[in-house]
Formats: C-alpha cells, structure tokens, sequence
C-alpha cells in the first residue's frame, strides 16, 4: 500500500485520521451503468473524503462523485425495540448517499436462485401472522371481523337449526370451574 | 427521429422528388401543382410576425442531448447519417462486463464473492481479541487489526443493506452477533492503546523528577538521557523497606511546576 500512496491519482490530504469509527455501505444499483457504484456515507463525509477513503481502504479509483442527502420521514419510537413506542414521533437522522464513476466497472455477484439459506417462507409467514395479530392491537382493533369464526358460527346454527346437532351447555374452562360442577 | 420543421412542399418533393429520378414512377395528376417550383405562397394569417426571438444563430434548436439530430445548416463532411453508429437496444446483445478479479470493491464483499453471505457463514466466527492478547502487539499491527475489522463491518453493513432490499429474510441476529464481536476486539485496541499512553504519560511525570533522568538529553548529539548514579542510594530503614509499595518522598521545596500531573 506503500506504493499506493506514493502515486495516488490526486492531491493527499495532510490530515492523518486514526481509529476511525463509521461505516461505508455499497449498494446494488441495477439502474446505474457498472462503472457506478453507491455508497451511504456518514453525513459528514464529503465528496473528497470518499475519494480518499476508496483509495486508500480499498485501492479503488474514481473518475467523479456526486453526493445527495436524503430526508428520512418522521417515526414512532425505536425501530429496533420490539416494544412499541407510541407518540414518540420524531426524524431520524438524513443519510448522505454518493454515486461514484469507477475507473474500471463493477458488476455485482447475482443474486441467489432461492433463497432457502435465509428461510424466506418462515419469515415471511411469520410477518403476516405479525401483521394480522398487530390489526387487533390497534385503536379500531375491536372492529377488525373474523371471517372465520362468522363462517363457523353460520355453519354451527344451521346445523342447530336442521336439527344435526343438538345444543349442549358449553363447558367452562374458567377459575370457577370446580364449583360449578 | 429527428423533428423537422418543413411544409407540405418539402414533404413531397422530397418524397416524390428523389423517387421520381431512381424509378420511373409518376405523381398523380391531381399532385402536379404541388411540384410546381414556384407555386404561390403566402402565411395563413396576415398580421405582421415579430422577428423579436430572431437571433440569426444557425444552431438554434439543435441539441444533442435532446436528440434533434443535424439541423438544417449543419453540415457532416466526414460521415453520412446512414454510417452513424447505431446503439444496441437489445441488452442480450451487448458486450458483457467483465469485472476485474483484482477489483477493490470485492473487499465488500466475502470470501466466496456472494451476493449475500448465510446466516451460517455469519455465524462462522470466534471470540474477539482480548487486551491481554493486544498487549504484545505493536503499533502496525493494532492499526492494521482495526481496519480489518472496519472492513468487516462494511461487509456487514452491505450484507445488511441488501437484506433491505429484498425483505424478509433472517440473518439480522446473525450480522449483530458477528459486529458484537468486532466492536470487542476495537474495544481491545483502544484500551492497549490508552494503556500503554498512560504507561508513558507516568514514566514522563516520574523522569521530570528523577535526578537520573535527563529528559532533554538529545541522542544524536550522544547525550545520555539516563545518567546512573556513582553510589547506590541509601534509602531509610522502614518497615516498608524492600516491597513494591515503598516510593521514596520527593524532595522538600522542590516546585513541581504546571506540568506534572498528580
């Protein structure tokens, strides 16, 4: 990396950085042309510290930047905690996201065939349980219909009705079910 | 295609103009007047037009970027339009990009260059550094360790960002497990670091008292910087004598000055 330094296409800053603590994330853009690539950058960073960071970090040579900051709308609580948080509206912070020209292009890996390694189904099944569960939690949960129970219902008074069933008293499975035996 | 403004004059002898030389088709009849070469003309309508957005540049209207093609005054010596090339719309066609194996932006990547790594190649990892391993390290070493694990997280913070945007999938409680373990290797680095400047930090503000020290001693000039007495010291007879915890007093009077710490 020595070497690397020595020719570096542009003008090194004099600043040395130690122990630097942010991240740099590569996206895949399948709109963009291979020769460009996106990364989300701290806010901070500018167009020059990208530059210098690829270089250095990752020997990768860049033609131009161009950098834009996107707004993130406004949350309820902590995505991260399960445990809802309610009326804790606020907006996280922007993220700065910049669109580099590589010298030479990059194509990203394909994508796998299934994705049975990850378990999407199970995540996926769990997600609508999630959801239809999360519909009762709401301020107009109690107005939420079950389908089913009004179908089974319908099934059991016609049954009732046609004389197949007879009624029988439901057995309760409550705290008081010893005593009324 | 190109956009051209032209009457219906043009349109025609141009359509029937050049047809008419290479095949011995005929107009019809009723088209005859049209090819007249001096057929009246005058404008629809009769009031004055203003020549105020006139600026007599030839170019005006040509854009490449907007794809207008040549205007009328422009003038291709070097090729015909038929011999511009042409882009291959199709994408099946194209030249396929080959990317570079030696390419920088595969250190985003693992070592297998997937797309995505498993949540059991995630949880492929051992135990972060302890301090009591980083102590013997130098300063290279914990510098080049530190951006190893930078990298790793960019790695991480990729595989996470991915994993966004196809949607639901595991390997969140995966990722976070493998970062845990590089922030406590990072934790190591910093706390060795921190450890050994406080080692020096106290060994400056002890020499500054030391009579054997000289902390001004410059080596190139061949001065000692520690200058070992003739006798030994004759230190007090104490019950402490001999232990670690034993320090002898400084000295009476002695102005510590401003920079020794206590």
């Amino acid at each position: 990396m020595a070497t690397a330094a020595a020719i570096a296409p542009f003008r090194v800053g004099l600043k040395e950085l130690y122990l630097p603590d942010f991240s740099v994330v590569l996206h895949r853009t399948p709109g963009l042309p291979a020769h460009n690539a996106k990364f989300t950058v701290p806010l901070w960073f500018s167009k020059l510290d990208l530059r210098d960071y690829l270089y250095h970090a990752y020997n990768v040579r860049i033609l131009s930047v161009r950098s834009y900051v996107k707004q993130q709308r406004i949350i309820e609580g902590d995505p991260k905690n399960p445990r809802p948080q309610p009326n804790r509206w606020h907006r996280p912070r922007a993220l700065k996201h910049m669109i580099v020209e590589l010298e030479q292009p990059f194509v990203w890996p394909e994508e796998p065939e299934d994705y049975s390694a990850w378990n999407r189904e199970e995540v996926k099944d769990s997600e609508a349980e999630q959801k239809k569960y999360g519909e009762l939690m709401q301020p107009m949960g109690d107005a939420v219909v079950n389908e089913e129970r009004r179908k089974s219902m319908r099934e059991q008074a016609k049954a009732l009705l046609e004389g197949r069933q007879k009624w029988k008293p439901t057995t309760s499975r409550s705290v008081g079910s010893m005593l009324s035996r | 295609m190109a956009t051209m403004h032209c009457t219906s004059r043009a349109l025609l002898t141009g359509a029937f103009g050049s047809a008419f030389h290479r095949s011995s088709t005929l107009p019809p009849s009723f088209l005859i007047p049209c090819l007249a070469t001096k057929s009246p003309a005058s404008p629809f309508s009769t009031s004055p037009s203003s020549n105020a957005r006139k600026d007599g540049n030839p170019s005006r209207g040509v854009s490449a970027l907007h794809h207008t093609g040549p205007g009328k005054r422009q003038k291709l010596r070097s090729i015909t339009p038929s011999q511009l090339p042409q882009p291959v719309r199709d994408p099946e066609r194209r030249t396929a990009i080959v990317t570079d194996p030696d390419h920088g932006l595969w250190g985003f990547f693992n070592k297998e260059r997937t797309s995505m790594p498993t949540p059991m190649d995630l949880v492929n990892h051992g135990r972060g550094w302890k301090t009591q391993e980083l102590r013997g390290k130098d300063w290279e070493d914990l510098h080049r360790l530190w951006w190893v694990c930078v990298k790793e997280v960019n790695r991480l913070e990729t595989f996470l960002g991915e994993k966004r945007r196809v949607g639901s999938m595991f390997g969140d409680f995966e990722a976070e497990g493998r970062m845990k373990v590089i922030y406590a290797t990072q934790k190591a680095i910093r706390e060795v670091l921190t450890q050994r400047f406080y080692a020096w930090e106290n060994a400056r503000v002890a020499a500054m008292d030391d009579v054997e020290v000289n902390l001004y001693a410059d080596p190139e000039k061949g001065e000692q910087a520690y200058v070992p007495r003739e006798e030994p010291e004759q230190l007090e007879a104490d019950a402490n004598e001999g232990t670690l915890l034993y320090s002898p007093p400084p000295p009476e009077g002695m102005n510590r000055g401003p920079e020794v710490r206590i």
